[in-house]
């Protein structure tokens, strides 16, 4: 019973505790996913664009060296002359400088007049076609931009650029199939100058870098963009150029660390970004890891799609974020838990532990101690059904102290009886002998006068035996009792009148205060008046001259037998008052401080038993030096119905 | 007038033969209930004094038979442990009056004169009608 209470409230707290961690924990883990989600797709955003300004830097950075060697010394003079040697030599100086994989310079014709490779001075025939170039020719202006080379151009170039560009399709999951086992073009960075000699088209300048296998641009975008960041040995920052769906330029790295050229895009990311033109960016699986990617087309010169560029940033930072993040959230909800659970404990044990003192204290009451330990009150409602507690106990101590000592009385009372009718119908035999003997001899006239008061004291002597008798018989005999309906105060009042002059002689007031509406009580007038006839003689005889006897009546609630309704007379003197120890002996038998032959001490256990055959109670209050009050109360018999005593 | 007075204490006895001779009655002293019926069916009694408890047969079976034989012997009782139940039971019986031991002799000779005086009044308002 107790441990339930404690494990309840525990599992409560508990219950509680778990059930907010756990939405907290998806509503938080939620949240926090997608915070952290869309910040890294902003940063990969961009990224993105970052990446994209690195790579058309690339693209501007390569017109520039080229219309520099237009304007170098010679440079016209032999281009005019269509001097090829020596323009190869400026084409390699340039192309060094410039670090380009391959430049050349076209005729106003289109044919290819001198390049950097190693077959720089093509023969005459049929050429490969130089998009690139024969744009500029087309356009006569400085172009630049993304192109796609041929593999006929790039051997022509120089055979070790087609090597380069040459990638195996590797096997990719969730990529779209394609026919070819491999890419035999190239994507290359190209810018075209066109040289002009006085308003007249000479040719064109050309150069580029091929973008297959090459690692510049996707490393510097991996080194500038994400500062080389490492997240647990890999770097955290991705960046790939595709052509078409191809991986060619990548720092993206296949499980065994090398770059993962050759493998290809999803078909989702395919046909949004190449496809439909459009940016993409979401959590993508590339090649191994999750990533947060973004991928936009790129176009080439003529403005068609032909490639992709990448960035991605590894997403296991992120997830590991927020699995940290989540864990920490883990954490305190244990926490909680277990705080939930020692508070539980610390709670149950303070609430409780009163409250099982209280049930110790209760089997304490129930094995009959009066005097249970409760322990510290508490604050509250416990503190409360704690004193609640005690009142109740203190309650059943006094009722059982009453009971306790009724039932003493009353035993004491059948005892006593049993005795006094024994004794009395021994003893009354005899003293009727010494009664009429002496009696008899006190009515010869021969008798002297000493002897005749002898006489005499014997007779007062058995007069006072017979008192005594007498006084055991009326104390022991449980008379059936005479009642009749009865006006209390007019029963007080002239049981009050009969004591006045022996009152007035000794010099003491009687004052008799009625209550009102006093219901009718059924007594035997007798025994009652008696009853209360003894009591007043006690008082007065307690009482010093100048003092006074206060009789009231009033109606009142019984002390011991709750709620039920009856009737109190108090006698109250200004006497001499009854010592502490005096008070349980006073209904005793024979008990009496009055000098011997004054008093039987049968007075008040008389009283006590009249008004126990009445069915009421009696309680005594005293200070001694200051007086005592007698309290008879008497219950209102409630079935007979009750007379209003008007007019008393 | 001859008193018949029945108790089981000699010193009861004694002290009633005392008193009442002293005051010009016959006295008659039986320590029991037969002994009693025994001495009635000899004598004639004007007056009966009778001790209530007494061992054999008590004062009550005492009145039932005289009540019976002589009802109009007016009977006093007598009682060291007076009880009302014993008061009711002794005038349901009829019994002319009651009287508590221990008694002193005036208070024994007023009692016995009351009833007589009583007997009288009863007789000389019945006489005429008879
Ligand atoms: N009003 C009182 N003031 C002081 N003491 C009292 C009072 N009433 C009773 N007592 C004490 O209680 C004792 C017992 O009283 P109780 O009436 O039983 O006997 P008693 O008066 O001594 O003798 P009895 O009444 O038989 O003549 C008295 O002797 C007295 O000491
Ligand atoms: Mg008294």
């Amino acid at each position: 019973m107790f441990y339930s209470t404690r494990s309840k409230l525990i599992a409560s707290f508990l219950v509680v505790s778990f059930l907010v961690g756990a939405v907290s924990l998806f509503i938080g883990g939620q949240l926090l996913y997608k915070a952290v989600l869309s910040e890294a797709t902003n940063r990969v955003r961009l990224d993105l664009n970052s990446a994209r300004e690195i790579y058309l830097t690339r693209i501007k950075q390569l017109k520039c060296p080229l219309s520099i060697t237009t304007l170098g010394f010679g440079f016209l003079s032999a281009l005019k002359r269509h001097d090829a040697p020596e323009l190869a030599i400026r084409l390699r100086r340039l192309a060094q400088q410039a670090e380009l994989d391959f430049a050349g310079i076209v005729t106003k014709e289109g044919t290819t007049l001198c390049r950097m490779g190693p077959d720089s001075i093509p023969k005459e025939g049929i050429q490969a076609p130089n998009p690139i170039a024969n744009l500029a020719l087309k356009r006569r202006v400085a172009t630049s931009g993304t192109v796609v080379l041929s593999e006929e151009f790039l051997s022509a170039e120089d055979p070790e650029l087609a090597d380069r560009a040459r990638i195996q399709l590797l096997p990719t999951p969730r990529a779209a199939p394609r026919a070819e086992k491999e890419e035999l073009s190239g994507m290359a960075l190209a810018a075209a100058v066109p040289v002009f000699d006085k308003g007249d088209l000479l040719g064109v300048i050309y150069g580029g870098i091929l973008l297959n296998r090459s690692q510049t641009i996707v490393d510097t975008v991996r080194d500038t963009v994400f500062q080389q960041e490492i997240y647990k040995g890999r770097s955290i920052g991705t960046a790939t150029i595709f052509f078409k769906d191809l991986r060619i330029s990548t720092n993206v790295l296949t499980p065994d660390g090398k770059r993962a050229i050759g493998t290809r895009v999803s078909k989702e990311v395919r046909e949004h970004v190449l496809g439909k033109g459009k940016k993409w960016t979401d959590r993508a699986f590339v090649v191994s890891d999750w990533y947060i990617t973004a991928y936009e087309p790129i176009e080439d010169i003529f403005g068609e799609r032909v490639g992709m560029l990448y960035v991605g940033v590894l997403e296991a930072k992120y997830a590991d974020m927020r699995t940290k993040a989540l864990s920490v959230l883990v954490l305190i909800i244990v926490a909680g838990m277990l705080l939930a659970v020692g508070l539980g404990y610390i709670l149950e044990k303070k609430i409780m532990s009163p409250v099982h003192r209280l049930i110790k204290a209760g089997h304490q009451v129930s094995e009959g101690s009066l005097t249970p330990e409760i322990g510290p009150i508490s604050k509250g409602e416990i503190g409360v059904l704690q004193n609640t507690f005690q009142d109740m106990v203190a309650a059943m101590g006094r009722r059982r102290a009453a009971a306790e000592n009724r039932l003493l009385q009353s035993e004491k009372q059948a005892s006593v009886g049993r005795l006094a009718a024994g004794v009395a119908h021994e003893i009354n035999n005899p003293l009727t002998g010494v009664l009429t003997y002496t009696h008899m001899l006190l009515r010869r006239k021969d008798i002297g006068d000493d002897i005749r008061s002898d006489l005499q004291t014997i007779v007062e002597s058995t007069e006072r035996v017979r008192k005594i008798v007498k006084g055991l018989l009326d104390f022991s005999r449980q008379t059936k009792l005479d009642q009749e309906p009865t006006e209390v105060n007019r029963l007080v009042r002239s049981t009050i009148s009969v004591m006045e002059n022996q009152a007035l002689v000794k010099g003491v007031s009687i004052e008799f205060n009625p209550g009102e509406n006093l219901p009718m009580l059924t007594l035997d007038r007798n025994q009652f008046q008696s009853m209360l006839l003894n009591i007043i003689i006690n008082a007065l005889d307690a009482t010093e001259p100048g003092g006074s006897i206060r009789v009231s009546t009033g109606v009142s609630l019984s002390a011991s037998n709750a709620g039920k309704k009856g009737v109190e007379i108090a006698i109250a003197d200004t006497g001499c008052g009854i010592p502490q120890e005096d008070l349980d002996k006073l209904f005793d038998p024979f008990f009496s401080t009055k000098e011997v032959g004054q008093g039987t001490g049968l007075g008040l256990s008389v009283s006590f038993g009249i008004v126990q055959r009445h069915g009421g109670t009696i309680r005594v209050q005293s200070e001694v030096g200051r007086g005592s009050t007698f309290t008879i109360w008497l219950p209102v018999d409630e079935r007979g119905g009750e007379h209003e005593n008007i007019g008393s | 007038m001859k008193i018949l007075v029945v108790d089981d204490e000699r010193i009861v006895l004694d002290s009633c033969q005392k008193v009442l001779e002293a005051d010009g009655f016959e006295v008659y002293l039986v320590p029991s209930a037969n002994k009693a019926l025994q001495a009635m069916k000899k004598e004639g009694f004007g007056l009966l004094l009778v001790d209530i408890k007494m061992p054999e047969h008590d004062g009550m079976y005492l009145m039932r038979e005289v009540k019976k034989k002589w009802p109009d012997i007016p009977i006093i009782v007598m009682s060291g442990y007076p009880t009302t139940n014993t008061i009711e039971e002794a005038v349901k019986m009829q019994a002319a009056a009651f009287i508590a031991k221990p008694f002193t002799p005036d208070e024994l000779l007023e009692i016995i004169r009351k009833v007589i005086q009583k007997e009288e009044n009863h007789e000389s308002k019945q006489s005429p009608s008879d």
